[in-house]
């Protein structure tokens, strides 16, 4: 009768997942190595260390950008930080019963052009992290602190990135929209559609 | 400043390229994640719920039994995810007797269900099957987050049953103004949500619980995986707190229509405005002995929330315990195995 375990399931973590979230921080490297490699160019005729920063950083910022513009760029780039639409989406898909509500209709229409609304706040958010990664890092070249791995800078990014998202998050504006992304999801579905 | 050079990058992504491929191996063969570390026994089953005596560990435990009624959201094996963490063990080595609700997965059949079937009939029978077999006209009651709120009413409405209360991370106050999860519901249309859905589904749940922390919660933590990703122990507790943070229930439509809109969107918890069929809820009604238990950075239920017991209840026998942590943190940390079961079995041992 003795029932010692609650359920043994198979690891919830495919290796493909894995894979993923790899190349998203691959390319988060690629554009730290740029970066480094421009402010190592830059310093060779510019000794203040500010100046060198903002004038680099500039271009790490437009490849965020441009990220966001047109995903297909450099889509593990911009999964860094469009991964909560990427979640809602995958939510939205893995939804049971009738599926997905016909791409045509006007409620699916508004949806998309309120997940495209999603996509700007989420957009915001990442440029507002990166200035304020921009001063941070400013902040620390006048303390004298250097950062030395990729890791750290990393770090840096998720913080500053946590911080701006979550100001958003807090503001009475993304409650009402929060309310919007999902009113209008559901009004794709005709009432009673996916009830099991 | 950056002492960072292109060639230090690319040696820093190797160094991970090649732990993320070594680290497969251990992935693969890690096997099956069990979850839920101590022997336990079903007395009593109702529906999908499952009532389970958890086996004791010391020879005589303490003459009232304490019962654990855990959220509907996500499920209880939180309570007890592997030997060395879990609140449950924590609580039998300290002489308690432990009952808790598996509250099962809802489906279609479930929808109807109201929070009166939940608190009425669910709780209320479990409460009943206990006085019964321990000749006790009340028994001892826990309540974890939701099911602390779900706690409150069962103890207001039938405070005769209930010997002393025991309130985890439980919120009371919904409209604190840290109240995040408040702040993303109160705008949503819950009756079309409900309407359309029939039960809410779980998946929906996780996107709002990812949203608050999505680069934390969906990216770094992923990234600082590589860590640990040759250590097969470490590797498996992480899969067993994955495991357990994506396993969630769909909720039954009509009882989630009304906590959304009575307590999340509309507060009457703290109004003494709740009806759970044809009673009123109100906290005064809570005489009993109360503990609650909150932690300072819980970013679900923040303390004020928890807290605001303390102004709306009724008890004068009415105790704070207070953990430096988070929501799953007070579970699950080290230092919540050395501090919280003990704390709350000698509260309870004293009354």
């Amino acid at each position: 009768m003795a029932d010692k375990t609650d359920t043994a399931t198979p690891n919830p973590i495919s290796a493909e997942f894995l894979l993923e979230q790899m190349r998203g921080y691959v390319a988060f490297g690629e554009q730290m190595s740029k970066l480094s490699e421009q402010i190592h160019d830059t310093a060779q005729n510019e000794t203040d260390w500010g100046t060198v920063l903002r004038q680099n950083f500039d271009r790490f910022k437009a490849a965020i950008v441009e990220s966001a513009d047109n995903p297909n760029v450099n889509p593990e780039l911009a999964q860094l930080w469009t991964q909560t639409l990427d979640i809602w989406q995958q939510t939205v898909t893995s939804l049971k019963g009738v599926g997905l509500p016909g791409e045509e209709t006007d409620a699916w229409l508004a949806h998309r052009e309120v997940q495209t609304q999603y996509l700007g706040l989420l957009r915001q958010s990442a440029g507002a992290a990166l200035d304020l990664m921009e001063q941070r890092l400013s902040e620390r070249a006048t303390t004298g602190k250097v950062i030395d791995s990729l890791r750290e800078l990393y770090n840096l990014w998720v913080d500053c990135n946590e911080q701006t998202y979550g100001r958003m998050l807090r503001s009475i504006e993304y409650s009402e929209f929060s309310g919007r992304l999902f009113n209008s999801l559901l009004r794709c579905y005709p009432k009673g559609a996916i009830v099991p | 400043m950056i002492g960072l050079t292109p060639e230090r990058i690319a040696e820093e992504l190797r160094g991970y390229s090649t732990r993320i491929t070594e680290g497969m191996e251990t992935l693969r063969n890690i096997g099956e994640i069990g979850t839920g570390a101590s022997p336990r026994d079903p007395v009593y089953q109702e529906d999908k719920l499952v009532l389970y005596r958890y086996q004791p560990r010391v020879a005589e435990p303490h003459s009232i039994p304490l019962l654990i009624v855990y959220a509907l959201v996500n499920r209880p094996y939180m309570m007890d995810l592997q030997e060395d963490r879990s609140m449950i063990r924590g609580l039998l080595d300290a002489g308690i007797d432990v009952y808790l609700i598996d509250w099962g997965y809802p489906d279609a059949g479930d929808r109807t269900l109201t929070l009166g079937d939940y608190i009425h009939r669910y709780i209320g029978h479990c409460i009943d099957y206990l006085r019964d077999r321990y000749r006790q006209d009340s028994v001892n009651l826990l309540g974890v987050c939701q099911g602390g709120a779900l706690s409150l009413c069962f103890a207001s409405l039938y405070p005769d049953k209930v010997r002393n209360l025991v309130t985890m991370v439980t919120p009371v106050d919904f409209h604190t103004p840290d109240n995040l999860l408040t702040h993303l519901i109160r705008h949503v249309n819950v009756d079309l949500l409900v309407d359309t859905f029939g039960n809410l589904p779980g998946g929906l749940l996780n996107f709002a619980f990812l949203s608050l922390s999505p680069f934390r919660l969906a990216g770094q933590k992923y990234v600082d995986l590589v860590d640990i990703l040759d250590d097969a122990e470490a590797l498996r507790n992480f899969l067993r707190m994955e495991k357990w943070i994506f396993d969630s229930p769909d909720q039954a439509g009509e009882a989630f229509r009304q906590f959304a809109k009575d307590f999340f969107q509309q507060n009457k918890l703290v109004k003494g405005e709740v009806m759970i069929g044809e009673r009123r809820v109100d906290l005064r009604d809570i005489v009993m002995p109360v503990l609650n238990v909150y932690a300072t950075q819980d970013h679900l239920v923040p303390p004020a929330a928890s807290k605001a017991l303390a102004v709306h209840g009724g008890s004068q026998d009415y105790s704070e315990l207070s953990f430096r942590g988070g929501h799953i943190g007070i579970y699950v940390s080290s230092r919540a195995q050395r501090e919280v079961p003990s704390a709350i079995a000698a509260w309870l041992l004293a009354r």
